[in-house]
């Protein structure tokens, strides 16, 4: 027998003892299921990287490795929609409309972000083109594999969000190179002369296509452009919009010119402003992403108004909590504390606004952000409660796998640096 | 929410007209959790307010006539916290640019006195969050950076809220320059070494009998008297390991009264610290771990400076008018408890331990007779991020518990409500 088949034959017989990589069960937590309530201590099992059981007296499988997590709290990995971590450049910052960039092809698998990231409980991560053009790039999403090949990191069969970029931030990169935009009219003109030679682009390859199938000959295809190409996907749908503004005109403003084009915007991140039109948002169905409690950093942010939320929440505008930075990504759990000090919301929806909600502005609500059969089996473990601010991610699984141990990779817990 | 900003304003106005008629500022407190903090364990009692001071904390106090009586049943009373490393009443209007960091590397006789705005929306944000007294500098950014007072965050003139006038000199030992001296971290080094140097012959020269052209003032040396003679401390910006080592060494070799303020790196000197007596603010609580470091290192570090005994507080994560978040002091504070700091030793580190370091430790921190009343009564524990600040006072005063965020809130609540009903 060859070395390589023994390795083969060694690796069968450890699956058959151990069970599959992605099987696991939890037992003993307190389950935070978001959809369905507590379940005190509840059972889940993963196979095959999916919930296969969740409740009270659930009988674990044989083989099964089985986590004792007695006493401690149970929810679904947090999902932070929208961050800027594991990317090796973040902005095309060389002109106003880049829409040809492809932030997957920035993604840096072993970035040190994603493990200090995961020991916060989070398991999904929009990352994101920066804030530089009006028009950026697509953004990815991204479950925290640490280290494995890209493949694995990029979830697949979901939509993807074409970032763009209001206000002070498009108008200070363009401005100070002494080029248009400088206001926020040239970041409108910018963002509406580029959807409309989309709409021309797209009307001479439908026109092309039709021909095509008509069994026209002689037919030449229009001249592919890499940057319209991308527009033509959003107009067509096939990639959603997430806007970044503060203030709330240009809020309206972005709801009204997805509108004009039919574009599908998803979320207005760094959403500052939001309670100030929440009305608007919620008829317009679109997410606020924000921080609960920053303001003043800027002079866009000024009004930021913690009390906000409630405005928000009454008006039924949805919403997610939001990073935006690899240091706040790691504690969005302490985040969402932070809506009970200054609001009446629920905890549950708190909660929803790091999980269920994010999946939701992500489009991913069907596979993750809450603890149900079926659901993929991506699950934080915290030593209280999350939302008691003094607790920590002690656990974070993805798909049945273990990638962050606390045990095993904390100083605290080793004491090893006295 | 809605109710509870109502109930606020109606407190207010209440408040107004007992003030109107005559009213003193007798304030009992009745019935509440007291967390003395130190100098006494916490009871469920009464905490009973005269003339600006703590004039008793018992059960059962009877109420003062004309006394306002505040019930707090199931509630948290704690001293208000103290924030060290603030822009508090600097940071500016939003349009018109703020008022730290001065241009220059050494800007010694900088005194953020001078730009002090009773109005900076920062103060009725910041107070209402439960921090009563801040340390407000005059920026960080330079090598020699300028001065820092404290105020109480109550008062409609600056001088009302002034408590101390120059309670510590800022310098930034790693605040290079660009494409000028000081360009490396050496060149900061001796940068500050001549300037102390300077000093110390300006203080010599003051001293010395007085010679004709002795009248000239330089008042940037002016500043730095104080430093190099030990009465002003200073405080040490530094951001890693070697900015660490080198202001560890400045404070030796020029005997000065040195404050370290560290964004990571801290732990390797601890014992050093600890045994020199050197308080630290602890900033890192938040920093990024580097690659080779565990996931927790920061998160658990002022578990470990509590241990060794280190006089220690928070910083609440950047300074300057970039950060006007100071009430979010707790965070940091919570971090470390859940990564071992007892939940005592982060409330000292949010109230005595800064009253310590900047030298007002008989006037607040702690919930003591004699001291002055500024007091926070909470929902819970400053250190849960769900807990509610409901009455603050300070200097004796019960502040408004609104700010411009609350006004922002009712604004906006009324407009959005109004074009809901249309619709």
């Amino acid at each position: 027998m060859g070395k390589k088949s023994l390795t083969i034959l060694t690796a069968i017989v450890m699956m058959a003892a151990c069970g599959w990589a992605q099987d696991l069960a939890l037992k003993g937590g307190t389950i935070l299921t978001i959809t369905k309530g507590t379940i005190e201590n509840g059972t889940i099992v993963i196979q095959k990287g999916k919930i296969a059981a969740i409740g009270k007296d659930i009988a674990i499988p044989d083989g099964i490795k089985v986590i004792d997590v007695t006493g401690k709290f149970v929810m679904p990995g947090i999902i932070d929609s929208h961050s800027h971590i594991a990317l090796t450049d973040v902005n095309e910052a060389t002109d106003p409309v880049t829409p040809q960039i492809w932030m997957w092809e920035a993604l840096d698998p072993g970035s040190d972000a994603i493990r200090t990231t995961l020991a916060g409980g989070v398991t999904t991560v929009k990352t994101m083109h920066g804030s530089a053009n009006v028009i950026g790039g697509v953004n990815v999403t991204i479950k925290l594999k640490y280290d494995r090949p890209i493949e694995e990191l990029i979830i697949s069969g979901v939509r993807q969000q074409l970032k763009m970029a209001l206000g002070e931030n498009p108008k200070r990169v363009y401005g100070e190179k002494g080029r248009s935009p400088s206001t926020r009219m040239g970041n409108a003109f910018v963002a509406r002369q580029a959807f409309i030679e989309a709409q021309e682009y797209k009307a001479k390859w439908d026109k092309y296509e039709k021909d095509k199938a008509a069994g026209k000959k002689d037919l030449t295809p229009p001249k592919k452009d890499l940057k319209i190409e991308t527009l033509k996907m959003a107009l067509e749908k096939k990639l959603s919009v997430d806007c970044h503004t503060y203030r709330a005109e240009e809020i309206v403003w972005i709801i009204n010119f997805c509108k004009e084009f039919d574009l599908d915007l998803l979320q207005i991140s760094h959403c500052i402003d939001g309670y100030k039109v929440a009305d608007v948002m919620a008829k317009a169905g679109v997410f606020y992403g924000g921080w609960v409690d920053s303001w003043g950093f800027k002079e866009e942010a000024y009004d930021g108004c913690p009390y906000g939320m409630q405005i928000m929440y009454d008006a039924g505008t949805k919403m997610v909590i939001n990073s935006d930075s690899p240091v706040v990504g790691r504690y969005l759990f302490r985040e969402a504390a932070q809506v009970l000090k200054y609001t009446d919301i629920p905890e549950n929806e708190a909660l929803k606004m790091i999980t269920l909600n994010a999946a939701e502005s992500l489009e991913l609500d069907g596979r993750i952000g809450s603890l149900e059969k079926g659901k993929d089996g991506d699950i934080a473990v915290f030593d209280k409660h999350p939302l008691d601010t003094t607790t920590k991610c002690l656990m974070t699984i993805i798909e049945g796998e273990l990638f962050f141990d606390y045990a095993k990779q904390s100083v605290t817990a080793k004491g090893e640096d006295r | 929410m809605k109710k509870f900003i109502q109930f606020s304003l109606v407190l207010f106005l209440l408040l107004l007209a007992a003030r109107a008629s005559g009213a003193n500022d007798t304030i009992l407190i009745k019935n509440g959790t007291i967390v003395p903090v130190k100098g006494g364990s916490d009871m469920v009692g009464d905490l009973l307010i005269e003339n600006g001071k703590i004039s008793q904390l018992g059960i059962n106090i009877p109420a003062p006539a004309g006394a306002e009586v505040i019930d707090a049943t199931g509630k948290y009373v704690y001293p208000g916290l103290v924030a060290v490393m603030t822009a508090v009443g600097v940071t500016g209007y939003p349009q018109a640019g703020n008022d730290t960091d001065e241009v220059g590397t050494s800007t010694p006789q900088m005194d953020p006195y001078d730009a002090l705005n009773p109005e900076d929306d920062c103060i009725e944000v910041t107070r209402v969050g439960g921090v009563t007294t801040v340390q407000t500098i005059s920026g960080s950014r330079s090598v020699i950076n300028g001065k820092s007072l404290v105020i109480h965050l109550g008062g409609t003139l600056a001088e009302d809220m002034i408590a101390h006038r120059y309670v510590a000199q800022i310098f930034n030992i790693g605040a290079k320059e660009q494409n000028k001296f000081p360009s490396t971290l050496p060149g900061v080094v001796s940068y500050l070494k001549t300037m102390l140097n300077q000093a110390k012959d300006y203080a010599q020269k003051q001293s010395e009998p007085a010679k004709e052209d002795s009248s000239k003032r330089d008042l940037a040396m002016e500043a730095l008297v104080p430093v190099v003679t030990g009465k002003v401390p200073v405080i040490f910006i530094t951001n890693n390991e070697v900015t660490i080592r080198n202001a560890l060494a400045l404070i030796e070799e020029y005997k000065l009264d040195g404050i370290i303020r560290a964004g990571s790196g801290i732990l390797k000197y601890a014992d050093r610290i600890a045994k020199s007596n050197i308080p630290v603010i602890w900033a890192g609580t938040e920093s990024l771990p580097q690659r080779w470091q565990p996931h927790d290192l920061n998160y658990h570090t002022a578990a470990v400076l509590a241990e060794k005994g280190v006089l220690f507080t928070f910083d609440s994560g950047g300074y300057g008018p970039g950060n006007r978040n100071v009430r979010n002091i707790t965070r940091p504070a919570a971090i470390s408890v859940a990564h071992g700091l007892s939940e005592t030793d982060a409330l000292e580190a949010l109230t005595i331990n800064p009253a310590k370091i900047l030298g007002i430790a008989d006037e607040v921190g702690t919930l003591e007779k004699g001291k002055i009343a500024n007091v926070a009564i909470w929902t819970g524990s400053p250190i849960q991020g769900r807990s509610r600040v409901e009455t603050v006072i300070i200097k004796g005063k019960l502040i408004p518990m609104t700010s411009f965020q609350t006004r922002l809130y009712d604004k906006f609540r009324k407009i959005v409500d109004e074009r809901m009903k249309k619709k």
